[in-house]
């Protein structure tokens, strides 16, 4: 099986991410993309063929794409486009979509089963995934927790409110996964190693209709709350006792 | 394109055994706000009575979906027919609630219609061109966004639950109900579904819960964990939980509030032996009033919480069950 696992750079979210300092925090892969990238590797491992991951992004993202190399992806490539930060989803998917022609050449294979997160961790969307599908004419399922090959296609596990689907798609098609019971495998020394000294294939696409539809006019930090009140007393009853009182006080209860 | 055309909302509600879910009514409260002297439809697969319901909290009228291919969600199936519908109705803006149907569906009808999309709005204001301004939360709320969608039309978004309030229903206000027959043709189609299983059959309401009484890790085992139910029977609400309580086996996966769970916003919420990682902050920081019980004093629940009491969660527990039966 072919892969493809569109992975997203974003401001690590374990950090305290506030407007005035979201420039400076870390950047890491999108949580819910580790999860895709697992279980990409793991549908690898089982069936066969091989695991490319993409993003569209600078020369910053080199080190994400890196970071894939060493815990399950063979081939990396960076979408380079200097605007990236200003797309839209849709400009976004029409981006994905005209690249993946691009590194399907520069691989010698076309992809079966694009994987993307089911959202980023920054805006949450969860958009993405499913224009991408519509820009290459094929079929989607969001909030995929596992994926087998079945004749002409794949069979995947949908997780719902209530329990789960089982959903056939032709392929190729685009999967956006969920987080499954299983956690994405850390690197070891060597793989970090020859991750390290890989190339990053580029490419580049230029797309005439790359337009966002939706415009951020402003960002800004929601009203603060007020300061909570934290409650310490010598014994655990008091405690709650005390914060009971205040509770019934602020009419709650 | 001229946006004088295109005039009215489009409602698709998300129905449980026919009748409207909570979000659907506050979607029509939503639309209402930012009709602009256009018309509020309703649109209701397969149920008279769902649209009746729409009408009565506000729709000026409704389209029932019929046809045999509605029967479990299908995002291909349910795009195409709302697309349909769009062509004919041509509106201004299409809301959905912002659930896990709604938030698929969303992207492939914006695809369908070329049309531009937002996800998750907590709010809906319009500006002085007429457009909506969508407030998107980003960075897990921690930053507001304003966006607006001002060179297509529809404006499609997904509001999430809790955001904007429904109306007062109006017993057996009028409204037109058009019956429409739709046919979604093979080639729109694109996924299968062979099989829905339901693993969890208890009904657990997070979304419209009041009142939530969630734990963490901290509540330490299964046995433990169970110990909220006596609380949340008491001030007459749903049991909520931490990705990690919900992987220890302590609860099931319907109870989870989070990132890879569900967004509420209770009127309070009690988070019993939870750290507070920012996957579950996000999914609850919108909650009316925050209860944290948490050892360790430095934990990042307290950040957020309205009252905060550092000890063991299992120890104030009984207490303030106590304390609390006290006062009803």
């Amino acid at each position: 099986m072919e892969i493809l696992v569109c992975i997203k750079q974003v401001p690590d979210d374990s950090e305290d991410i506030r407007l005035d300092n979201v420039d400076k925090v870390t950047r890491v892969v999108n949580a819910f993309d580790t999860y895709a990238l697992e279980m990409a590797a793991r549908c690898k491992e089982a069936n066969g063929g091989s695991v490319t991951v993409a993003t569209i992004g600078d020369d910053s993202a080199v080190t994400e794409l890196k970071s894939c190399l060493a815990v399950g992806a063979q081939k990396a490539f960076l979408i380079k486009d200097p605007a990236f930060a200003e797309y839209d989803s849709v400009a976004k998917a029409k981006i994905l979509a005209a690249a993946i022609g691009k590194i399907e050449e520069a691989n010698g294979a076309k992809f079966d089963i694009i994987f993307c997160g089911k959202e980023a961790t920054d805006f949450a969307k969860g958009m993405v995934g499913i224009q991408l599908a519509s820009e290459l004419g094929v079929g989607v399922t969001t909030d995929v927790v596992a994926v087998d090959p079945v004749d002409g296609g794949v069979s995947v596990k949908q997780e719902t409110e209530t329990g789960y689907n089982v959903i056939e798609m032709a392929t190729p098609c685009v999967v956006t996964i969920q987080k499954p019971d299983y956690d994405p495998r850390y690197p070891t020394i060597k793989s970090k190693m020859a991750a390290r000294k890989a190339t990053i294939n580029e490419v580049e696409v230029a797309v005439d209709d790359a337009g966002s539809l939706t415009k951020v006019l402003k960002l800004y930090e929601p009203p603060k709350k007020q300061a909570g009140i934290k409650i310490q007393e010598e014994t655990v009853a008091d405690s709650t006792i005390r914060a009971v009182a205040i509770m019934a006080e602020a009419k709650v209860l | 394109m001229d946006f004088a055309e295109y005039k009215d909302i489009l409602v698709v509600l998300e129905l449980d055994e026919g009748k409207p879910v909570n979000v659907s009514l506050e979607n029509i409260a939503a639309a209402k706000a930012v009709a602009n002297g256009g018309k509020v439809i309703a649109v209701a697969v397969a149920s008279e009575e769902g649209a009746k319901v729409a009408i009565e909290y506000g729709a000026d009228s409704a389209i029932v979906i019929e046809g045999d291919q509605f029967g479990t969600y299908n995002g291909d199936v349910l795009a195409d027919a709302v697309a349909q519908i769009a062509a004919e109705v041509k509106p201004a803006a299409i809301f959905t609630g912002a659930t896990a149907t709604g938030k698929d569906l969303v992207p492939r009808v914006a695809a369908k219609l070329a049309a531009g999309a937002v996800a998750d709005a907590t709010g809906v204001k319009l500006d002085d061109a007429g457009n909506i301004v969508f407030t998107v939360p980003a960075y897990a709320g921690n930053v507001l966004t304003d966006v607006v969608i001002d060179t297509v039309r529809p404006q499609i978004a997904s509001i999430r639950g809790g955001s904007v309030p429904k109306a007062e229903p109006e017993a057996g206000k009028a409204g037109e109900i058009v019956k429409k027959g739709i046919t979604v043709a093979d080639d729109q189609i694109r996924i299968k579904i062979k099989e829905t299983v339901k693993e969890i059959t208890e009904s657990v309401n997070l979304e419209e819960a009041e009142v939530i009484v969630a734990g963490g890790r901290g509540m330490g085992s299964a046995e433990n964990f169970m110990k909220l139910q006596e609380l949340a029977d008491l001030m007459g609400g749903v049991i909520g939980c931490t990705r990690p309580a919900m992987e220890s086996g302590w609860i099931s996966r319907a109870h989870q509030v989070g990132q890879s769970g569900k967004i509420v916003a209770p009127k309070l919420y009690f988070a019993f032996g939870i750290s507070g990682a920012t996957q579950h902050v996000s999914g609850m920081i919108g909650s009316g009033y925050i209860v944290a019980i948490n050892k360790d004093e430095d934990a990042p629940i307290f950040d957020v919480a309205d009252v905060g009491i550092v000890g063991n969660a299992l120890d104030v527990l009984p207490i303030m069950i106590e304390e609390i039966k006290k006062l009803k």
